[in-house]
């Protein structure tokens, strides 16, 4: 390893933080599909099996327990570990924002109201130890997920299984006193079947079961909150090295994966080297310099910020190693109806018009890694994406428009609002962002104060519904790819929280949204369903609850050696399973 | 950088009776070249903060006015063109990202900087002033009490209060004054211990003595008989102080918690600047140049005005004189 001590050190505000996924890497696109041949040195060249994988991140992996971690596949390491019943479409774009089996035969199938689902498991599936995996596991998985004690999961299934608002994990004594109670509304007929009980329709049921809470855990191997120092492996990798709560991490080959049972994983690297705790600015300049180790590095948590990107400009050999990607993601002004003067859907509308989207995305890091929102869905099919601009800015904004409307909502000579921001310099909900916000205002008669808080204290103001600020920086981003993980929190009046965090900023509580969203959920049919849920945006839109900025785009490098980048829409980063360095 | 500059305190232990006229130390200060150049500097600074509107109006900038068409939107906001994106309009660049005119944005950021550090030192010198002379001339109670006091307060970390001060106050208070009171009331430390020891050796000398038993209270001594006395070394003191209130400023702009966007301060550009300083490196050199150019200016002009104001310098032998004046007479003397 080269030393690192001529490079920018840079404080680790710096760093794209992006609260959403576990965060994996990107780049340009090349096909998916392995293809074996004969490899050329560099980047060019089919990939080829065997080498050393470096992954230089900023986070340390100090979850790795399977009942933990929220995301798909708990982001991109842990799915080289964890197996799931379905998983992610390992590929590029669109493409990759579908739903495919992993240890399941298919997709899941439903009864016909979706109430209840049904998989069965392939054949030939092992654990690390050679031993097999069976659907008792996966049962046994989510079961402990339930404890208090492995709490961080999505909160889905606690929802959605029968039974499952009141289960307290299989190490809590029931209220009969018996220990290791598991959940009756999971059934598992014989060792191949699992059949999951809901108590309402969940036609998105198969993106769930990407989550790792449904990757097999051998109960003898359970040792409750330890567990996460050494995970049984049912991936094709196993870890062998945990170090310092997942600062480091080194996986290396699981003997008894079957890559004929895993259409998804190509597995290339022999080894993979997790070394965390690195600055962001230490991360790209280690990337971009690529030498040693370094060649056959990604990250996975750390992407490129402004100035970076204006330093790579005209350098066409770095240029080509950023691999770009897009996640569902919105960054938008929430308003709190209930606060006035936003209770006037006028002066709502009359923001909406103002707003100068050109200087916001100049304010988030330019074009390249922000594009304009009009709409609260993300530009993707499979979100249900449908255009709509209901109150057209362009692109500096219309403060002829908005004077206009001001005045027919009683403020003739302007008003003065407060903007609530964060002062985390993470370009989205930041004093730049607040800033450029307050400019395009300005130029409508609208006085903008800034409340500039700190993070921690910012989200717990916009996700406290007895205290949300009037007009404040928001951001959402999807759980999995579809409509339902968007629009539900948001605007879904049953999911206003008053004692817990609330993300229906705007407590919309409508009978008609709610109705529909209950509607849509009955759907198996995820095409039908994501027509619904555009056409539902665009509906909710029209009321001006929000004013849609940005949907960031994720820059990030990998080391000169590397290939085979894939990024799917679902996660926007580099799947770290696909990376060859050979 | 946090904590009041106390190992530099003033001119010695012993005792200053007053120290020359004004005109004297004037003159003594003409005759340092590195203090003539310090003022202008500093002088030149100050008209130029003061003028800031004057020259936003010349220019035809207003600090806060969004330029998109100026940087390059593809490329992280990178001004165009080089130098930052200099140009007739905007003589010293603008600002990545927002395309901010830079130069009324220093100016104005140096509004921020001296008027906060000004007003601290004041606020330091003043608190300080009245705890040290309560120290020195009250009874052994009160004098333990502050004494202990003001220790807590040297030991307190600046910095990391105040950012928790910063963060509680309601967000309506006007910021330039709440760093002042800030910084002010806990930085004061020093300047009491100063005047403490002093004071105590001013109060047993026979001209005060002589104004106790004409019957005069202790605020009329104070103020008739030692204040006079203690100019010197507070003045010299306050010279130490400010440089180090406005690395104190900026160091809480920096951190977020100073002025609030969009009112530009030096603290707050140097924060946004920092990841830039390889893509454009005239945005992080302007205020960190500036920043560094009025410190070591308040800090020159600082030492000068402590060698003047030494009552010994008058009388000192001119020859072999030395910049590190306390240093040489320590060594000559028994």
């Amino acid at each position: 390893m080269r030393p690192q001590s001529r490079i920018s050190r840079r404080t680790a505000a710096v760093t794209v933080s992006l609260v959403l996924a576990g965060g994996l890497a990107a780049c340009g696109p090349e096909s998916g599909d392995a293809a074996k041949g004969a490899g050329k040195a560099g980047a060019a060249g089919a990939p080829q099996k065997g080498g050393t994988l470096t992954v230089l991140n900023n986070e340390p992996q100090s979850d790795f327990d399977p009942a933990r971690l929220y995301t798909s596949g708990g982001g991109n390491v842990p799915s080289l570990v964890f197996r799931t019943l379905t998983t992610r479409n390992r590929e590029n774009g669109a493409a990759g924002t579908q739903v495919v089996p992993d240890l399941a035969t298919d997709t899941g199938r439903p009864n016909a109201d979706a109430t209840e689902w049904t998989y069965t498991l392939k054949d030939g599936l092992k654990y690390e130890d050679g031993t097999p995996i069976t659907s008792a596991d996966i049962k046994y998985g989510i079961e402990r997920s339930f404890a208090a004690e492995l709490s961080g999961g999505a909160p889905y299934l606690r929802d959605w299984l029968v039974g499952g608002d009141t289960y307290q994990g299989p190490y809590k004594a029931a209220s009969d006193g018996k220990k290791g109670k598991g959940l009756a509304s999971i059934l598992v007929p014989d060792a191949k079947t699992i059949v999951f009980k809901l108590r309402k329709p969940e036609g998105e049921f198969p993106f769930v079961a990407t989550q790792t809470q449904f990757a097999p855990v051998p109960k003898a191997k359970d040792t409750g909150v330890k567990y996460e120092e050494h995970p049984v492996s049912s991936g094709p990798y196993k870890v062998t090295a945990n170090e310092n709560d997942g600062e480091r991490l080194v996986l290396e080959r699981n003997p008894h994966w079957d890559p004929k049972t895993d259409a998804e994983r190509k597995a290339y690297p022999d080894k993979v080297d997790v070394r965390s705790g690195l600055d962001a600015a230490v991360i790209n300049q280690r990337l971009s310099t690529s030498s040693g180790a370094d060649a056959a590095a990604v990250t996975t948590d750390t992407n490129l910020g402004p100035a970076e990107l204006a330093q790579i400009g005209g350098n066409k050999e770095l240029a080509a190693r950023v691999g770009t990607g897009h996640f569902g993601y919105v960054n938008y002004l929430a308003f709190n109806p209930k606060v006035k003067p936003f209770d006037n859907p006028k002066v709502r509308q009359a923001i909406s018009y103002a707003i100068n989207r050109t200087s916001v995305i100049n304010a988030a890091g330019g074009s390249a890694l922000a594009e304009p929102a009009t709409t609260f869905l993300p530009e993707q099919a499979a979100f249900g994406f449908t255009k709509y601009d209901h109150f057209p800015a362009g692109k500096t904004g219309d403060p002829a428009k908005a004077k206009a409307l001001l005045k027919e909502a009683g403020h003739p000579d302007g008003l003065t609002v407060t903007l609530t921001h964060s002062t985390a310099q993470n370009r989205q909900t930041s004093p730049e962002v607040a800033t450029a916000v307050q400019q395009a205002l300005a130029a409508a008669g609208i006085t903008v104060k800034l409340e500039g808080l700190e993070n921690n204290a910012f989200n717990e103001r916009r996700w406290d519904a007895k205290n949300t600020p009037g007009f404040f920086l928001s951001r959402w981003g999807a759980d999995w790819p579809s409509g339902a993980p968007f629009l539900a929190p948001i605007f879904d009046g049953r999911q206003i929280v008053t004692d817990g965090s609330n993300y229906n900023h705007a407590q919309l509580d409508d009978p008609a949204v709610n109705k529909e969203i209950d509607e849509i959920a009955k759907l198996t049919d995820l095409a039908a369903a994501a027509k619904r849920w555009g056409a539902l945006d665009s509906k909710i839109g029209e009321q001006a609850l929000d004013v849609p900025l940005f949907h960031p785009v994720y820059k990030r490098l990998v080391g000169k050696d590397v290939k085979n980048i894939v990024i799917s829409d679902w996660t926007g980063v580099l799947d770290i399973s696909q990376v060859a360095v050979k | 950088m946090t904590t009041a500059p106390t190992a530099a305190a003033p001119a010695a232990g012993t005792t200053t009776p007053a120290a020359g006229t004004a005109r004297q130390v004037l003159r003594r200060l003409r005759h340092r070249p590195s203090a003539v150049l310090a003022g202008a500097v500093l002088a030149l600074l100050v008209l130029l903060a003061a003028a800031a509107p004057l020259v936003a109006h010349l220019t035809g900038q207003d600090p806060n006015a969004f330029h998109d068409d100026l940087v390059d939107s593809a490329r992280g906001g990178v001004p165009l063109g080089p130098f930052g994106g200099a140009s007739a309009d905007h003589w010293l660049g603008v600002e990545p990202g927002t395309g901010r005119d830079l130069l009324t944005r220093l100016l104005y950021g140096a509004r921020i900087s001296l008027l906060v550090a000004l007003g601290a030192t004041a606020v330091q010198v003043a608190v300080g002033l009245a705890a040290g002379l309560a120290a020195g001339l009250g009874n052994r109670l009160a004098d333990t009490f502050i004494s202990r006091l003001t220790e807590v307060m040297l030991a307190l970390p600046m910095l990391i209060l105040a950012i928790a001060l910063t963060a509680v106050v309601p967000a309506g208070f006007p910021r330039p004054l709440l760093l002042i009171l800030v910084i002010g009331l806990l930085g004061w430390g020093g300047t009491a211990r100063v005047v403490r020891a002093q004071t105590l050796t001013l109060r047993s000398l026979d001209f005060v003595a002589a104004a106790r038993l004409a019957g005069n209270g202790p605020l009329r001594i104070a103020r008739r008989e030692l204040l006079p006395s203690l100019a010197a070394p507070v003045i010299t003191y306050a010279a130490i102080l400010l440089p180090a209130n406005i690395v104190v400023e900026a160091s809480l702009s920096f951190l977020g918690v100073g002025v609030k966007p969009p009112t530009p301060s030096w603290g707050q550009m140097l924060s946004t600047a920092q990841t830039w300083f390889r893509a454009d490196p005239m945005y992080v050199l302007l205020p960190a140049g500036l920043l560094f150019t009025t410190v070591l200016a308040f800090t020159v002009l600082g030492e000068a005005v402590r060698t003047a104001l030494d009552p010994r310098e008058s009388s000192r032998l001119r020859v072999g004189r030395t910049r590190g004046g306390a240093r040489s007479r320590k060594e000559r003397t028994p």
